[in-house]
């Protein structure tokens, strides 16, 4: 089985050049990430660029400091390769917790149906018609010394409807297939019917959801940090900007420190959307692309 | 293997929107029973919506009734011990309608096969399950190289619902309960497929329920027909007897509406569309599953 879903996945990107292009860009922000330690420590050379006066305040983009200095004297490419790793840290965690938590509370409430999916659906409702936003930066003024991780469930608990919505619609539409009520005189559990008759067909919606979870918890962060209401301790993409801003950079020409921020983030921003548009675009309206050769 | 399958009074409500009550009456108070010996065909005739599909999913333990029961060796379906209902499962078995449907496309079509040897524990060893297979694949009339290892989609409709068939050759359950099984081939693979039916009747002992619109289909299976509609059994009898002296108005209306091959008798007569009209199918889920309310 899981053979059949490699060669699906793979089958899938063949099949759309968007979703392709949107996993390329991904790959390449992600290797940076991983190995951003490495360029860190290279830029370095001995010592830590991003400590606070490692060089002098303020340098012009140069040989030696590819993107300039910032206001404590940092270098801002490594404070920059550092932040791309957490911002996609960010976006991992909050994008799986949240895929799991709307994968579960999807399969129960659209399987079981019933009052069960009753209560589950409000629950789901009332989180996704409450302001997000607002709350999250409600929640981080007293979440002043969190870690990173503790932020990712902090913004999971707001993502995770966005995935188990749309998500049980489809398992409300696969539960009656044929194909359900044959495993059931066939003697298969409820669970087995889930993981290994639903959930493979349903692998591109979760795939959707997680690439929509992830986007929404890495732009909620950049949020909260560009309103200098970011949990401390953490330095991602957002931060960055908000020092830019903060400390008027572009007319002290550090561009960059401002702008390659955000051409990371459209970049990340725009891989994730051909991401999810890609799987959309295959699979809907049929989900003909996983029946394959 | 129990010797009898019996629905007593049963009644399948479903909820509906738009409908007087809010409820529509799906299955109306319908008691039959089938009996493993001596195998039979029994068919069960009615327009669409008339609600064969019900009945069938009732009979499957796919649907609990909303009153009534299914009996199974005198014992209600829903209230089985576990050796119990593994027996039921295993005695009554369905042959579906939709060839394509019933395939789930992530997998070989292999897959149907080899679960029922598992769940079923009909072989041992992966050669013995195998050989099974291909025994049950050649008493269909189907070349094991020629379907196996494929997915749904690469085979006809035919050879799909032929699958479906060495499932049951397979489990030799002494029920099998068809819901349309041929509507969706053409006349000579439907041909083919009933004979393969009449096959298990008089070589393995099969009783089957078999579902369909098709009068024509009844008619070369013979043996005993009921006529359903609006979810009540108006008529039962032998299939010669209920072909030629139909006693219900329905029965003679459904016998009117089919076309004669005779070119001198043509099919001038129209049906009243009143007459034949539909409980108006509401998408299933859609009634089942209203939206999250938003608050
Ligand atoms: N799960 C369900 N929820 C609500 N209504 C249902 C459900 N299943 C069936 N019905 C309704 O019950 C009635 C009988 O349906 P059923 O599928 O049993 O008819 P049928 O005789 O099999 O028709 P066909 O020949 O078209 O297959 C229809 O009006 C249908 O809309
Ligand atoms: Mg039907």
């Amino acid at each position: 089985m899981t053979m059949r879903i490699l060669t699906a996945v793979v089958r899938t990107i063949r099949n759309s050049r968007r979703l392709a292009a949107g996993l390329i860009i991904l790959g390449v922000m992600v290797l940076l990430a991983l190995f951003s330690p490495l360029i860190v420590n290279a830029i370095g050379n001995g010592k830590d660029p991003i400590e606070v006066a490692a060089y002098e305040k303020w340098l012009v983009p140069g040989p030696g400091h590819l993107l300039g200095t910032d206001q404590f004297g940092r270098d801002v490419f490594a404070m920059v390769m550092k932040a791309l790793s957490v911002s996609l840290q960010i976006g991992a965690i909050a994008g799986i917790i949240s895929t799991v938590v709307g994968v579960i509370v999807a399969f129960v409430a659209g399987y079981k149906g019933g009052w069960i999916d009753g209560i589950l659906s409000t629950f789901t409702g009332i989180l996704l018609v409450i302001p997000t936003f607002p709350l999250l930066i409600a929640l981080s003024a007293y979440a002043k010394n969190v870690t990173l991780f503790q932020v990712g469930v902090m913004i999971s608990i707001f993502a995770w409807p966005f995935a188990a919505k749309t998500i049980r619609s489809q398992v409300l539409s696969l539960r009656t297939r044929p194909y359900v009520d044959l495993a059931r005189v066939s003697k298969a559990r409820d669970l087995e019917i889930i993981v290994t008759e639903l959930l493979p067909n349903l692998l591109p919606f979760i795939g959707v959801g997680f690439a929509s979870s992830a986007l929404g918890a890495i732009f909620g962060l950049v949020g909260l940090e560009v309103i200098g209401l970011g949990p401390g301790g953490v330095v991602d993409l957002g931060q960055i900007i908000y020092n830019a801003i903060t400390t008027g950079a572009l007319t002290l020409g550090a561009w960059p420190m401002f702008v390659v921020p955000i051409v990371l983030l459209t970049l990340l921003f725009a891989a994730l959307n051909m991401v999810n548009i890609g799987l959309e675009e295959v699979y809907n309206p049929r989900l003909r692309g996983v029946a394959g050769e | 293997m129990k010797s009898e399958l019996e629905l007593r009074g049963v009644q399948q409500r479903f909820h509906a929107r738009g409908v007087a009550d809010g409820y529509i009456t799906a299955v109306d108070d319908v008691s039959f029973s089938l009996a493993a010996s001596p195998p039979q065909i029994i068919s069960l005739v009615g327009q669409s919506g008339s609600g064969k599909s019900t009945i069938a999913r009732n009979v499957l333990g796919l649907q609990k009734p909303t009153a009534g029961s299914v009996l199974y060796g005198g014992k209600d379906i829903f209230k089985l011990s576990r050796a119990e209902y593994d027996e039921y499962r295993r005695d009554v078995q369905p042959v579906f309608q939709d060839p394509y449907a019933i395939f789930n496309p992530f997998y070989r079509v292999d897959r149907v096969l080899w679960k029922a040897v598992q769940k079923f524990k009909l072989a041992s060893t992966r050669a013995a399950g195998l050989e099974l297979i291909e025994e049950s694949l050649r008493a269909v009339r189907l070349e094991p190289e020629n379907v196996l290892g494929r997915y749904p989609h690469q085979l006809s409709g035919g050879q799909r619902q032929r699958i479906m068939l060495a499932r049951v050759h397979m489990l030799r359950p002494s029920f099998i309960i068809a819901d349309e099984p041929v509507s969706m081939l053409d006349a000579q693979v439907r041909r083919h497929f009933l004979d393969i039916l009449l096959d298990f009747q008089t070589e393995h002992g099969m009783t089957t329920l078999f579902i369909t619109h098709d009068l024509s289909t009844v008619y070369y299976l013979g043996g005993e027909v009921m006529v359903i509609t609006k979810g009540q059994i108006v008529e039962r009898g032998p299939v010669s007897t209920v072909m030629h002296e139909p006693s219900h108005p329905y029965t003679k209306l459904l016998l009117d509406s089919i076309p004669q091959p005779d070119p001198d008798q043509r099919w001038t007569t129209r049906i009243a569309v009143d007459e034949l009209e539909r409980v108006d199918d509401a998408n299933p889920a859609d009634t089942m599953k209203p939206e999250a309310p938003i608050l």
